[in-house]
């Protein structure tokens, strides 16, 4: 056996070694069929914005979603809109979200779709509330299971000022609003 | 060469060290602070729920609790007699608020209102049921269809009008209960926009001339219309600042004062105000601050709008149907200042 070898099965057995270690965090991290995960309820989140800024990912795991059977399809929509916007226009000076992640676009008169630029959104809550406040509370919060590492502990549920984080069933790992009750509804 | 001591710190600060490290680290777990969200990502519309009070021309002369579940709907009669609507029953108050008896009813009408004739109209979600003076049920109108959401019935001698907030249109029936024609619905061709209901609220009412109003709320504003269904005028006043309506769908409720001044309620930021029949904004009848904020509405959970109904006695004093306080606002207009 010559040195040649013996490195290459050093590094065999430092690769499988790290492979060994990040499967077991993948494995950690990934909710298995049975496993539990950490997913907002919607009708408890009160939009104090902490989703933005407490998740240990940067940008957070916390996206907006749309339930758009709830939604009026506005012209004049809350969760799109400053409060005060002189014009109800695409004009950056008019929108609510800080990052121009939600999208508007001219369905027929006088109504508009609203939908969420995922990459950009980073869960701060500020169009969900606009939206709740004044309009039908079509716009809420979700973990995005896809994103989110579930940590064991999560940062956000630990700061969360109105216990809206709990755990879910991962088979069932969404708590989307939805129209039949007006309820939050496992999804 | 001297040989390097062999402890050169004491066994006793090492263990001194690591403790005060197991401190230090539990102490951060547990006091794990992050970034407190700043004013560019916080929604704040406190600032348009101040009222200034020069504008407020009403004061609340009464407040009356309820003795019923989940407050929904209000009305008060020829005779004085306030009726307030809820779960299973109608309230039946004189008018200083004393309860002078129930009529008990089958769920929460969504609304309710008195013909000419004294005879009662309730909005039970698809249909309408006609009670006599008494409240005794006499007969149910036709069901409007599964999609049928009544939110408003208002009646004069020859007919009754009901908002469906469901079909977004307003239904003109004759006393008998047959369906005459279907108001508000979207014609180009006779330049009605259409009604446009975001959330389950349309209003309608009858000003003191017998004209027909109906709330658009999702364009804000009122139109009015003939009988016949063709639009007479309109007027919207989108906006946040005091003289507009808020939101994507306001006012939820109005009524007109015998001078033909129109009182509004808003949801969202939740006030009561007076127009002039010209449509100028005339003040306040209730803030905010007297219904419940934003943030209070929020922090009690309070999906629904907290005003549930609005309506004026023969005084002119207006009554707010306050939902989650189960109680009855009466305001009554300052007296004018010379
Ligand atoms: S921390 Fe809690 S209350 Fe705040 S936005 Fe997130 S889920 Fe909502
Ligand atoms: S306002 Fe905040 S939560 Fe809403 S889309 Fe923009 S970034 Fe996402
Ligand atoms: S579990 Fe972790 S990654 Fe997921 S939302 Fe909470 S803090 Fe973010």
């Amino acid at each position: 056996m010559d040195s040649r070898d013996k490195i290459d099965r050093r590094e065999f057995i430092r690769a499988a070694a790290v492979l060994a270690a990040g499967g077991g965090a993948w494995m950690a991290a990934r909710p298995d069929a049975e496993g539990m995960v950490w997913q907002i309820d919607p009708a408890k989140c009160i939009q104090c914005g902490r989703c933005a800024t407490n998740c240990v990912l940067n940008p957070s795991a916390v996206k907006c979603v749309h339930t758009y059977e709830i939604c009026g399809y506005c012209d004049l929509c809350s969760g799109y809109l400053q409060p005060g916007a002189k014009a109800r226009d695409t004009g950056a000076e008019n929108e609510l979200c800080p990052v121009g992640a939600l999208k508007r676009k001219f369905i027929e008169e006088p109504f508009y779709e609203y939908t969420v630029d995922e990459e950009r959104c980073f869960g701060c809550a500020k169009c969900v509330k606009g939206c709740g406040q004044f309009g039908n509370g079509s716009l809420h919060l979700q973990i995005k299971r896809d994103l989110c590492v579930n940590c064991n502990e999560c940062s956000i549920a630990r700061n969360c000022p109105s216990d809206a984080i709990r755990r879910v069933p991962a088979r069932r790992g969404y708590l989307f609003k939805q129209w039949v009750s007006g309820e939050e509804s496992e999804g | 060469m001297d040989a390097i001591p062999k402890h050169l710190i004491p066994a006793w600060l090492w263990a001194v060290l690591a403790v005060a490290a197991m401190v230090l680290a539990l102490a951060l777990a547990l006091t794990e602070r992050r970034r407190e969200p700043g004013p560019a990502l916080l929604y704040d519309v406190s600032p348009y729920e101040a009222v200034d009070p020069a504008k407020v021309l009403f004061r609340e002369a009464k407040r009356i609790s309820l003795n019923l579940d989940a407050p929904t709907a209000l009305c008060v009669r020829g005779d004085g007699t306030i009726l307030v609507a809820g779960q299973d029953a109608v309230l039946v108050l004189d008018s200083s608020g004393g309860e002078k008896g129930r009529i008990a009813v089958e769920g929460a009408p969504d609304c309710l209102a008195e013909g000419p004739d004294g005879r009662l109209y309730l909005g039970m979600r698809t249909r309408i049921a006609v009670h006599d003076p008494h409240g005794t049920h006499l007969q149910s109108w036709q069901d409007l269809g599964p999609r049928a959401w009544i939110t408003s019935i208002v009646a004069d001698e020859q007919h009754v009008f009901a908002a469906d907030a469901g079909n977004k249109v307003i239904c003109r029936f004759d006393i008998s209960g047959n369906l005459l024609n279907r108001i508000g619905e979207r014609d180009p061709e006779r330049d009605i926009p259409g009604l446009v209901v975001p959330s389950p609220y349309i209003d309608v009412l009858l000003d003191p001339g017998g004209g027909l109003w109906v709330v658009n709320p999702g364009r804000l504003g009122f139109e009015h219309y003939r009988a016949d269904g063709s639009l007479a005028s309109s007027w919207y006043r989108p906006g946040i600042e005091l003289d507009g309506f808020s939101g994507c769908c306001n006012p939820i409720h109005a009524v007109f004062r015998s001078d033909a001044s129109l009182v509004t309620v808003e949801k969202g930021i939740n006030r009561v105000k007076v127009y002039s029949p010209d449509t100028t904004l005339l003040g306040v009848v209730a803030t905010p601050e007297m219904i419940g904020t934003l943030a209070e509405a929020a922090a009690s959970f309070q999906e629904e709008a907290l005003v549930r109904d609005v309506a004026v006695d023969s005084e002119d004093r207006v009554l707010v149907l306050h939902g989650p306080r189960r109680e009855l606002l009466i305001f009554e207009e300052r007296a004018p200042k010379n």
